[in-house]
């Protein structure tokens, strides 16, 4: 539906995106995690044809998009931003922009304006003005004056950052309704493992501006040293140290898969060079059949993904003792 | 009487013959009110309605040259009026590249004057109002859809304080203006006669109390269009 491709684009000749190939297939629901400053807003706003790539292409339905056809494609696309701002004139009136821009007037508008507002559950205040309504109202009424305008794909910056849990569920309601009952494609950007994990079933990873070729968790910004013992690096990382099997050197994200992590109660006796000691600090079920998310504080927060029998075994819960176990050649790096 | 006494007598004797003149309906007086509400008002429709799409389009975009443009317009904010007036007059005399338009020492080349001096105004302040606008108000307006007139409606009316204060300004330098009238408008009675030339002349003939009651008529002036705004604005409110 809409891609990227070898898209480079730079802030102050500062390369703040590099993606190769980044893709939204049609009716797709992805999500996009990433540390503040990782670039998921840069990316949504290129995504919504807000800014031109410096290099490279947005293309929509195979076709790049350029000159007076961004216009026609900013129409399909609609971006609602973390903080978004209402525009003046009253909650209906803003519901009412995006169908007015494409020339739906009179029962039609209206119509589509009641629709939308019934979804996101703003009807009570659709006679109200910006400065009547609180932050997580605000984002509700951008959310549905988005939908309002029926676009192709809906990408949603941080969509839960000022949204009590209700109106996080209502949101969730409303777009798989959306994407039920006419394909929308949705992506949302979010620093919350667990939030995208719940919205999403393809997450993709932004760290400094690339994708990460592996889970979101355990992503450190690290500065590799150029001494290595036997080619294994030993980094700082929090208050503990992690031993890498690397020949890079400088600015670096290092990536722990989960899976890759042995969760134990004492040290084993291994050949792994990374023997973490710490507590469990949360243990959450994010999908199921998706394994158990144990989180430990070993210096660092470390999550491994472990079976229901070994978190029975363990009896792993919050503040139990426990031991990561990596090997050094586990550690990605990019 | 003494001549702190006779400074006195000079300034009440200034004001009770304003008064006599303001009261009594001057023709003059109110002629000359006339044609500088006339002039004023013509110059600030021109110079707004070239300005504000021009500060528009230099905030909203960024293209070649955009720096420069913008250190012009600053620039052309600090040139004197008379330097004004003395450009346009060599464009209009008669010897001149625009003298076929027979339009020196007409009203015409007052409003001409005018809008060349409120224009840079016009365009500055409005580029500033149009930058001091949240940036996303013209990305949301985009996103949901909007061209390119109905995005830039969208964050006129969210700038549109700002803007009342672009009309202000423009109106305040060019019914204050008298350099540029004086020299392309010729000064001439019933004709080419604004409050602020007017001014200058009965001060130069020694009528200080014509001058003061051109004075006060220009005052209560800019206050009555200053107070419409400032209602208007009020209306404009979320």
């Amino acid at each position: 539906m809409i891609e990227l491709r070898d898209v480079r684009h730079r802030y102050g000749g500062r390369v703040v995106l590099d993606l190769p190939a980044f893709a939204l297939p049609a009716g797709a629901r992805v999500a996009i995690v990433g540390h503040n400053g990782a670039g998921k807003s840069t990316l949504l706003r290129l995504l919504a044809l807000l800014e031109a790539p410096t290099e490279g292409a947005v293309l929509i339905d195979g076709r790049a998009v350029a000159g007076r056809a961004i216009g026609r494609a900013r129409r399909r696309v609609t971006l609602v931003e973390q903080r978004p701002i209402l525009l003046r004139g009253t909650v209906r009136d803003n519901l009412a922009y995006g169908l007015a821009a494409r020339g739906v007037r009179g029962a039609a508008r209206e119509r589509a304006v009641a629709g939308a507002a019934e979804r996101l559950g703003v009807t009570p205040l659709l006679g109200r003005r910006r400065a009547e309504l609180s932050d997580g109202e605000v984002q509700r009424v951008a959310v549905a004056r988005a939908l309002a305008a029926g676009p192709d794909v809906l990408l949603l910056d941080e969509p839960a950052s000022s949204a009590d849990r209700a109106a996080v569920l209502a949101l969730h309601d409303a777009l798989e309704r959306e994407r039920a009952e006419r394909g929308l494609t949705v992506c949302l950007a979010s620093h919350q493992l667990e939030d995208a994990y719940r919205w999403s079933d393809d997450l993709r990873t932004l760290a400094d501006g690339r994708l990460s070729p592996v889970t979101p968790e355990n992503l450190f910004r690290v500065i590799l040293p150029a001494d290595a013992v036997e080619g294994v690096k030993h980094v700082r990382v929090g208050r503990t140290e992690i031993a890498v099997l690397t020949e890079r050197t400088g600015h670096a994200i290092l990536a722990v898969p989960p899976t890759d992590i042995l969760v134990s109660a004492v040290p084993l006796a291994t050949s792994a060079r990374n023997q973490l000691s710490g507590h469990v600090a949360r243990v959450a079920r994010v999908r199921p059949g998706g394994g158990v998310h144990v989180t430990a504080d070993v210096g660092v927060e470390l999550t491994a993904v472990v079976t229901e029998e070994a978190v029975r075994e363990l009896a792993l819960a919050p503040g139990r003792p426990v031991v990561c176990t990596f090997k050094a050649s586990a550690v990605r790096v990019f | 009487m003494d001549d702190r006494g006779r400074r006195v007598e000079f300034l009440a004797e200034g004001l009770r013959r304003a008064a006599a003149l303001i009261a009594g309906g001057d023709p003059d007086l109110f002629g000359s009110a006339a044609l500088s509400l006339r002039v004023a008002g013509a110059a600030t429709v021109i110079a707004c309605g070239l300005g504000i799409p021009a500060g528009f389009a230099l905030a909203g975009r960024r293209f070649w040259g955009r720096r420069a443009a913008l250190v012009l317009v600053n620039t052309a904010l600090a040139v004197p009026t008379v330097v004004v007036g003395l450009v346009l007059y060599g464009l209009l005399s008669r010897r001149g590249p625009l003298g076929g338009l027979e339009w020196l020492y007409t009203w015409q080349a007052i409003v001409v004057g005018d809008v060349l001096l409120a224009l840079p105004i016009a365009v500055a302040l409005s580029a500033a109002a149009v930058e001091g606008v949240d940036p996303r108000v013209r990305r949301t307006a985009l996103t949901l859809g909007a061209g390119r007139w109905r995005t830039a409606w969208t964050v006129a009316r969210e700038a549109r304080f700002a803007l009342m204060a672009v009309v202000t300004a423009a109106f305040g330098q060019v019914v204050a203006e008298v350099g540029a009238a004086m020299i392309v408008g010729g000064n001439i009675r019933g004709e080419t006669r604004t409050l602020t030339t007017a001014v200058a002349l009965g001060t130069a003939q020694g009528d200080f109390g014509l001058a003061l009651a051109l004075g006060l008529v220009l005052l209560a002036l800019a206050l009555a269009v200053n107070a419409a705004l400032q209602v208007l604005q009020g209306r404009g409110r979320d």
